[in-house]
């Protein structure tokens, strides 16, 4: 059976900041669809089906598509809401990517965003960790010594960054160096969240320890935003665009929950970086695109990071080279925006952290570098193939792109 | 519900979740429940899955290869750190204290205790933090009571073998 | 569509309204009896879509704590936030693709973990709706019946019918939890007040319980016994509750048109054998038969009238007893899928009907389905 090329033929972002107090959520996602349905020169009635996601505690409210997607030009069209934590944007342009390659539907809106500022303070904790700690309370574990357990306010990215060090041989100036590279490529990105032009791997280390390995420069913000994108066919995009991004292939996997709770000793929690799931899920993404030696065939990569240890550590799950290699790699400069294999050209997640739409902003950062639309954040060498990426959960969830300027045509 | 503030540039609120409305079902608590009880004997007990043979401590009652774990193991007391942190600036790398509380720092551990596949977090004591390193071998400090509660089990100190 | 893909396993926990076993559990439970009935191991090659909902579990990343219950350790798995029959059609969406020829679909939820009402009053507009707290499920869909009875003369007797056809209907189905032998239209009428017109008893009510279901493409779909193949589908979304007409249900309606122009289906009343409806609330039914296309706009009642849905009737409809007879938010219309496709394959036991070749399932999103889904299933 002949594969359906999915093409990227738009893409569009809300402004991301902090706090968004002059829209609500319909509206922040309105000036992502809007500047997505510009950038493909499309309108609401050329749309075939929606897909939309966000990871709803935040924001308090329960299937905010509901009130908010008739202002984003799904009115009576069909429509689909996938979420799966911080993996949802990424989940969600996957879910777009399938409906158009099941050949139901020729072009689909996919659309991801959060607004982290809409909940109270307590709420995202809570959602997380309530129901666990409500039991262990009962069954005698003091709530202070629990709490600093969970790895305080960093979670349990500490641990894995521990562990990650221990394995690779990372330091913490590795760390920094990591921080500075992308808050320095996020100033070249409008959309963007922290700009920081000229931040140096020095200044970074000055910055607070939050919890070892972990300083405050180390860590995303939290942001509003949104991010939309339009997928159709290769037939159709040839029709709107010269350039379209295709994507080749996508590919989630599923490790074990690694939670500290009442119901967790999952298995994962033994080396929370070992992230065998995702060199599973790059793997089957490779395997899907054709790509068999994704060290010389892929031209930029977008890993998940939200935390700073995270892209040394994801270049290597995603099988970018070999494991322990990623800290000698970014030394050498490959990973900036004129090297080998430019990483997080966009700035990345430790730059903007909009959970629900992050995951999806890889993969329309990924596309744009092969389009050549990234502006200032364009790499400078050739881009022929991407990888994209999304991590979340309790450290067991990941979801690979695939992204190429041919298709797949087997 | 919270009371809800109303912005001034648009119609939006903020969010809120009742939580304390909800009420989880666990079967761990009866797992845990036994495993407390043997606390009181000097014992760690874990569950081992008939499907593919791993032990789960703190037990589970259900494993990834889809089997129930049944089987009740006990599980040595001396094991591995897997992972760790600490808490404080002042311990670590010569950074100033006043970028953090004072006071003793914190060790957390990831620990592998032998004969199980999984990890417990626990504190270690009698180690500063630079002594701390993924494989120390660690053995189990149980408290001066035992009352058969979950934070029996939170202290680890280097084993001196 | 682009390939032939069949149903070929399922199952049910039975549905209560406060099991004596966690989400995790019941899941672990459906989802390896579903594997084993289509002969897979958790080690075999498959993908995973889940239906849940954050705010029904409780906790954030609902579908996390499921990863070894569902048996997607290891597996490329996801989640649709939606009923389940929305998983289903993700499920059909990656197979359709080409680049998995197995999915397992679950759906999942438990009433007896989350507060009655208020993941229903979270769905509402928060800038407005929510902050008068008159708008919730039930509020919402008494408005609904109100202005579809008054639109087309629907008598109280006619949507107390449709609820007693189907607590009657539970009574043959071993899973149901609301059921009622012999239930009839008084008995439902002079139940409590829930919101006039609707009482206690025209409402589905919520409860536990987890269903799964494998669909197949290639090998395993035509090696498998008595395969339920899916022969249409189609989804849409519909405006929010207060900026549409809330006499006709238009999301079912157009979703209905779309999966039966894939079926080949033109004149459903006699092309369809049976059908299985996610109704919330007793009057959704007879809304359901119109945008179904069963019979013409406003004429749902006396379609009702002629005994024409009944168990015995040429086109019956919930004969498990739908909605009414169990409804799991996240599972309701995935349970559908599987009783109309129980019926095609002829394992509905007590509850068989003869000769369903052709079937239809719906499932449901939102206040008074503002989303719907609906699949028509065929056998051999
Ligand atoms: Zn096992």
């Amino acid at each position: 059976m002949a594969h359906i090329d999915v093409a990227v033929t738009g893409v569009g972002y809300s402004k991301h900041v902090s706090k968004r107090r002059d829209v609500n959520i319909a509206e922040l996602v309105w000036e992502a669809v809007s500047n997505c349905y510009e950038d493909a020169g499309l309108k609401p009635k050329d749309i075939d089906a929606v897909v939309t996601g966000n990871m709803p505690a935040f924001e308090g409210v329960n299937m905010p598509e509901l009130w908010g997607a008739g202002h984003w030009g799904a009115y009576h069209k069909p429509l689909i809401r996938i979420t799966t934590g911080g993996t949802t944007g990424g989940s969600v342009a996957h879910a777009a990517y399938y409906a158009v390659a099941s050949g139901l539907y020729d072009t689909v809106l996919a659309i991801a965003f959060e607004k982290q500022s809409d909940g109270n303070s307590t709420m995202g904790l809570n959602t997380v960790a309530l129901a666990d700690a409500a039991a262990q309370f009962q069954q005698g574990v003091d709530p202070g010594f629990l709490a600093s357990f969970g790895g305080g306010a960093v979670g349990i990215a500490v641990y894995q960054a521990a562990s990650y060090m221990k394995r690779s041989g990372c330091t913490t100036h590795h760390l920094d160096k990591v921080s500075a590279l992308c808050r320095n490529n996020a100033a070249l990105n409008p959309w963007s969240h922290l700009k920081q032009p000229g931040l140096t791997p020095e200044d970074v280390a000055k910055t607070v320890l939050m919890q070892y390995p972990i300083r405050f420069g180390h860590v995303c913000p939290a942001t509003d935003g949104a991010c939309a994108m339009i997928l159709t066919t290769h037939e159709k995009a040839l029709k709107l665009q010269n350039k379209p991004a295709y994507i080749l292939s996508c590919a989630s996997c599923s490790d074990e929950a690694a939670l500290m709770g009442i119901s967790g000793s999952g298995t994962t929690n033994m080396d929370p970086c070992a992230q065998e799931h995702c060199k599973l899920a790059a793997k089957w993404a490779y395997e899907l695109a054709g790509i068999k030696d994704p060290r010389r065939e892929i031209d930029v990569a977008e890993p998940y990071a939200p935390f700073a240890h995270q892209m040394l550590m994801f270049y290597e799950r995603l099988l970018l080279c070999e494991e322990g290699e990623a800290p000698a790699i970014l030394d050498s400069g490959s990973m900036n925006l004129d090297g080998e294999l430019p990483v997080c050209p966009s700035g990345g997640v430790i730059s903007t952290n909009a959970i629900g739409a992050s995951a999806m902003e890889r993969i329309t950062e990924v596309a744009l570098q092969i389009m050549g639309k990234a502006g200032e954040r364009q790499v400078k060498k050739e881009v022929h193939k991407g990888v994209a990426h999304g991590w979340g959960g309790a450290v067991n969830l990941n979801v690979v792109a695939v992204l190429s300027d041919t298709p797949r045509r087997s | 519900m919270a009371e809800m503030e109303y912005k001034k540039e648009t119609r939006s609120v903020e969010g809120s979740w009742p939580m304390e409305h909800w009420s989880w079902k666990f079967e761990s608590i009866a797992l845990i429940s036994k495993t407390r009880e043997a606390f009181k004997e000097k014992k760690l007990l874990g569950l081992k899955c008939p499907g593919c043979g791993l032990v789960y401590f703190p037990p589970k009652p259900y494993c990834r290869c889809m089997s129930e774990p049944d089987e009740w193991v006990e599980v040595k007391q001396q094991g591995t750190i897997t992972t760790y942190t600490f808490t404080g600036a002042w311990a670590y790398e010569g950074i100033k204290e006043e970028e953090g509380p004072a006071g003793e720092p914190l060790i957390i551990v990831g620990v592998n205790f032998d004969g199980s596949d999984t990890l417990t977090v626990c504190t270690l004591g009698e180690a500063k933090p630079e002594e701390v390193f993924v494989g120390m071998r660690v053995q189990l400090k149980w408290p001066e009571n035992i009352e058969g509660r979950l934070d029996d089990i939170a202290h680890v100190v280097p084993l001196r073998e | 569509m682009r390939r032939e893909v069949a149903i070929i396993s399922y199952a049910q926990t039975p549905y209560e309204a406060d099991a004596n076993a966690s989400r995790e559990m019941q899941v672990l439970k459906v989802a390896r009896e579903a594997l084993q009935a289509a002969g897979l191991k958790q080690e075999d090659r498959y993908t995973v879509v889940t239906a849940n909902n954050d705010y029904l579990d409780g906790r954030t990343i609902s579908n996390m704590r499921l990863v070894e219950p569902a048996g997607a350790w290891m597996k490329n798995e996801s989640k649709a936030e939606m009923d389940g029959a929305y998983a289903a059609l993700y499920g059909l969406w990656r197979i359709l693709s080409g680049d998995h020829d197995v999915a397992l679909i679950i759906g999942e939820s438990q009433a007896s973990v989350y507060a009655r009402w208020l993941p229903g009053i979270m769905m509402f507009d928060p800038t407005f709706d929510r902050q008068r707290w008159l708008l919730n499920e039930a509020s919402a869909a008494a408005l609904q019946a109100r202005a579809y009875m008054n639109a087309f003369g629907i008598s109280g007797e006619q949507v107390a019918g449709v609820a007693a056809k189907n607590l009657d209907n539970a009574s043959l189905n071993p899973l149901a939890h609301n059921k009622l032998a012999g239930a009839d239209a008084a008995k439902v009428l002079g139940s409590r007040m829930l919101y006039d017109p609707l009482t206690e008893m025209m409402m589905a009510p919520y409860c536990d319980g987890a269903c799964a279901m494998v669909i197949a493409a290639g090998e395993l779909a035509e090696k498998a016994e008595r395969p339920v193949w899916i022969r249409g589908v189609g989804f849409a979304h519909d405006s929010y509750l207060t900026e549409r007409t809330l006499k006709e249900m238009n999301s079912l309606r157009l979703a209905a048109e779309k999966a039966y122009a894939m079926a080949g289906i033109s004149d459903p009343s006699s092309q369809v054998d049976l059908a299985e409806v996610h109704e919330n609330f007793a009057h959704e039914e007879l809304m359901a038969y119109e945008a179904l296309g069963f019979c013409g706009k406003g004429e749902g009642g006396a379609f009702f009238d002629s005994g024409v849905t009944r168990r015995d009737g040429k086109l019956p409809v919930n004969v498990s007893g739908g909605a009414t007879g169990a409804n799991v938010v996240c599972a309701t219309g995935l349970a559908r899928i599987i009783e109309a496709a129980m019926q095609i394959r002829g394992d509905a036991e007590g509850r068989q009907v003869a000769g369903v070749k052709t079937a239809v399932a719906t499932g449901q999103t939102g206040p008074c389905a503002q989303e719907s889904v609906v699949f028509v299933l065929g056998g051999e």
